[in-house]
């Protein structure tokens, strides 16, 4: 079975799509047969790997049991990378899910299906805290945070852990690393040393503030793409090869 | 997720730079920078994995166990340096090792064929730039030694998940207005077969087809010739030590050509063939003590199995010494065959089959016969020696009768193997299949009872070693066992026997091969 990584955090903005595509990317570039999932209904992984954000049938279908989920795959520009494109109507994703039995093995059955294909398989995660999260950690093997180095941030983090350790049966490993980073910002420098010494699922790669980042935007490429010896690019690496150890 | 994919055959002409044009002008593409890949085809020398749909390909120091047409890998392992062939137990455990064991058995895979390609990729475009179809122009070389042929050009089709359509329009554009042609035949077949080798793997099998009316002179040349092949084609991994399987392959052939020289004796002058008969005798001889250690050393594991839990290790002398034997036993055995006087033999046998249709000296009183007849009679003849000899058999009848039901199951089988194709199959196949299952028993009957034996004879060698006591007395329980499976293969052997030699069976036997009673 694939191992299930789930780009995650209750906060927006904090660069879960773009490391959920370039490591995917990193991922079947290292020879590793990968899906990508993209569960956020704005859609931004699958617009950036150029596929249009469209699932026949919706989250209604989709979590319901009624679509042939093979058969809503795309191939991206990777020849070992497949999406499960954005939806519109996972804005629904709660009510969907709050109409099928055993609620938090929702979005766990719509991958059983495809379990022998692929070696890894990761989830673009949208914000917030909710049923869809809680379906998200059912399924996930590791639940792989973004941080900015902010001490809010770090206080989201926390709730984050408690809610798992407390509320979910069985937790998924977590591990974060910090995203976003300004090596200019004396704060970021502080709340980084911190973290580092207190939280063994802290990892040692760090993604930096990068107008690259951005770019990807533009070119609607990863950056393995246009810029993979950038500053940013060769974080990613260095993320997915720490990570691939952890897995 | 796999998607649709089709290899197509460049016409003569068409170059990859021409296809990449040619499709630039008809849909939007970008093309990628050419580059070379060399691969080496592993295979066992009779093709299992490709019979079983499968291409082994070493790369990049990688092995890979890969689809044989779309190459979609299985399962792989980093191939060390040097090595020119593998046994199953020579991979490293893991899915490789699993997925190919128990398609090759004990036969070696080996390089068949290595390629040179230049591959241009060439990816077809949405309107938003992103890639819909993979196409790869190849342009293939088989590589041996010095010696570079160029294989026909080709075009790997292969579609993204979702977006069929587009697939569906590119490959009707290559097929229709461009005209290529697809192909299900892989790269590595045409390399295998542009350097004169065997496309699917070498075949030990006879596969002859003989006509009822034919002089049994050049009946029996046609058998003869496809064995003496068989011979020659397993000689030199027999000498090689490639595996065991060459050898075994090789004393098949040496002893079907046997039964024929002797069913057929009257089709040839007594005088060459008794030279012949002598030469190939030898033959089967001096392979023999080989062929012997080979099946104790595939054994030995499934015979050690029969030890109590944990006692398994306890025959590791006894390993070592049949080990030790073997690897002197086939240094004379190589001597033998590497011999003048093999040669000799096998090259003057070749001579003799030519000449025998054109030499009237070399034949004898029925070379020209039709061959039906002379074949029918045989196999009724040893069948019926089978009948009587069986119903002889009883609980207090001595083990060599025994051995010799099975030595004449063994000439009836050849017959029919030789002659099959001058039989209805509705006849012959059920024949041959009780025929198997009573050669089963009786084998098993001989196996035990030789290997029963050879542990009894090593006993005293055996004692002498490091270690030696224990595994004399592991020795020990394993010929009791082997006994016990004697004795049960002796009470099998009735209801075998009464199947093959049934009234029925017995009825059909004579109306079929039209004998005299």
């Amino acid at each position: 079975m694939p191992r299930v990584v789930a780009l995650y955090n209750i906060k927006g903005g904090v660069g879960k799509t773009s490391a959920a595509v370039n490591l995917a990317w990193l991922a079947a570039a290292g020879g590793a047969r990968v899906l990508l999932w993209d569960l956020d209904p704005q859609g931004a992984a699958t617009y950036l790997l150029r596929i249009k954000p469209k699932v026949k049938g919706g989250a209604r279908k989709l979590v319901g049991g009624k679509s042939d989920v093979s058969a809503l795959l795309k191939g991206t520009d990777h020849e070992r990378l497949d999406l499960l494109p954005g939806d519109f109507s996972y804005r629904n994703m709660d009510l969907e899910l709050g109409d099928v039995k055993r609620p938090t093995k929702g979005l766990a059955r719509v991958l059983t299906p495809l379990g022998r294909n692929y070696d890894y398989v990761l989830l673009d995660c949208p914000p917030a805290i909710s049923l869809a999260s809680e379906s998200i950690f059912g399924a996930a093997d590791v639940l792989l945070v973004p941080l900015i180095p902010s001490p809010l941030s770090l206080r989201t983090y926390d709730q984050l852990r408690r809610f798992i350790a407390e509320e979910v049966s069985k937790p998924p490993q977590i591990l974060a690393f910090f995203s976003m980073v300004d090596g200019r910002k004396r704060m970021h420098h502080e709340v980084i040393a911190e973290l580092s010494t207190k939280d063994a699922g802290l990892l040692a790669a760090a993604i930096p503030a990068a107008s690259d980042v951005e770019r990807m935007a533009l070119e609607r490429r990863v950056l393995a793409q246009f810029a993979p010896r950038s500053r940013a690019g060769k974080a990613y690496e260095a993320l997915w090869s720490e990570l691939a150890e952890r897995l | 997720m796999t998607a649709e994919s089709l290899h197509l055959l460049l016409p003569e002409g068409l170059s990859a730079s021409a296809v990449a044009d040619t499709l630039a002008g008809e849909v939007p593409v970008v093309t990628q920078k050419a580059h070379a890949v060399e691969r080496t085809f592993w295979d066992t020398f009779d093709g299992r994995l490709h019979a079983a749909g499968l291409a082994l390909i070493a790369a990049g120091g990688r092995l890979v166990l890969a689809d044989a047409t779309t190459y979609d890998e299985h399962a792989a392992e980093t191939l060390r340096r040097g090595v020119a062939r593998l046994l199953a137990t020579d991979f490293a455990p893991g899915p490789l090792r699993e997925r190919i064991a128990p398609l090759i058995e004990m036969r070696a895979v080996a390089p068949v064929a290595r390629v040179r390609s230049r591959q241009l990729p060439v990816n077809v475009l949405d309107d938003i730039g992103k890639i819909v179809v993979r196409l790869r122009v190849e342009e293939p070389t088989a590589i041996a030694g010095e010696q570079r042929i160029a294989l026909q050009p080709r075009l790997h089709i292969v579609g993204v998940l979702g977006y069929e359509r587009a697939y569906e329009e590119v490959h009707a554009l290559l097929t229709g207005a461009m005209g290529l042609v697809s192909t299900i035949r892989p790269v590595q077949d045409d390399a295998v077969a542009a350097l004169g080798g065997f496309v699917g793997g070498a075949s030990s099998k006879l596969r002859l087809q003989l006509q009822a009316a034919e002089r049994s002179d050049l009946a029996a040349v046609a058998v003869l010739r496809r064995l003496l092949e068989v011979i020659e084609l397993n000689l030199p991994g027999t000498l090689q030590d490639t595996d065991s399987e060459f050898l075994h392959d090789l004393r098949v052939a040496v002893r079907r050509s046997r039964a024929l020289q002797r069913e057929l004796r009257d089709v040839f002058a007594p005088e060459p063939l008794r030279a012949f008969r002598d030469g190939f005798k030898e033959l089967q001889r001096v392979t023999g003590p080989t062929r012997d250690l080979d099946v104790q050393l595939l054994e030995f594991d499934e015979l050690a199995a029969g030890l109590p839990e944990g006692a398994g290790g306890d025959v590791a002398p006894l390993r070592q010494l049949l080990e030790d034997r073997l690897v002197v036993e086939r240094r004379a055995m190589v001597r033998a065959l590497e011999s003048d006087r093999t040669r000799g033999l096998l090259d003057n046998w070749s001579a003799f089959l030519d000449e025998l249709p054109r030499d009237g000296a070399a034949s004898g009183p029925a070379a020209g016969t039709a061959i039906g007849d002379i074949a029918g009679e045989r196999i009724a003849k040893v069948y019926r020696r089978m009948v009587k000899m069986g119903s002889a058999i009883d609980d207090s009848t001595p083990a060599e009768a025994l051995h010799e039901l099975r030595k004449q199951g063994k000439e009836l089988r050849y017959l029919l193997e030789f002659f099959a194709s001058l039989y209805p199959a509705a006849v012959v196949k059920p024949m041959v299949a009780s025929l198997k299952q009573l050669q089963d028993v009786l084998g098993r009957f001989q196996d035990r009872e030789v290997q029963a034996e050879l542990l009894r004879s090593l006993g005293d060698e055996i004692a002498a070693l490091e270690g030696g006591a224990t595994a004399l007395m592991a020795m020990g329980v394993l010929v009791a066992r082997l006994g016990e499976e004697q004795a049960r293969a002796r009470t099998e052997f009735a209801d075998s026997f009464a199947a093959f030699a049934a009234k029925s069976q017995r009825k059909l036997v004579e109306q079929t091969f039209g004998c005299r009673g």
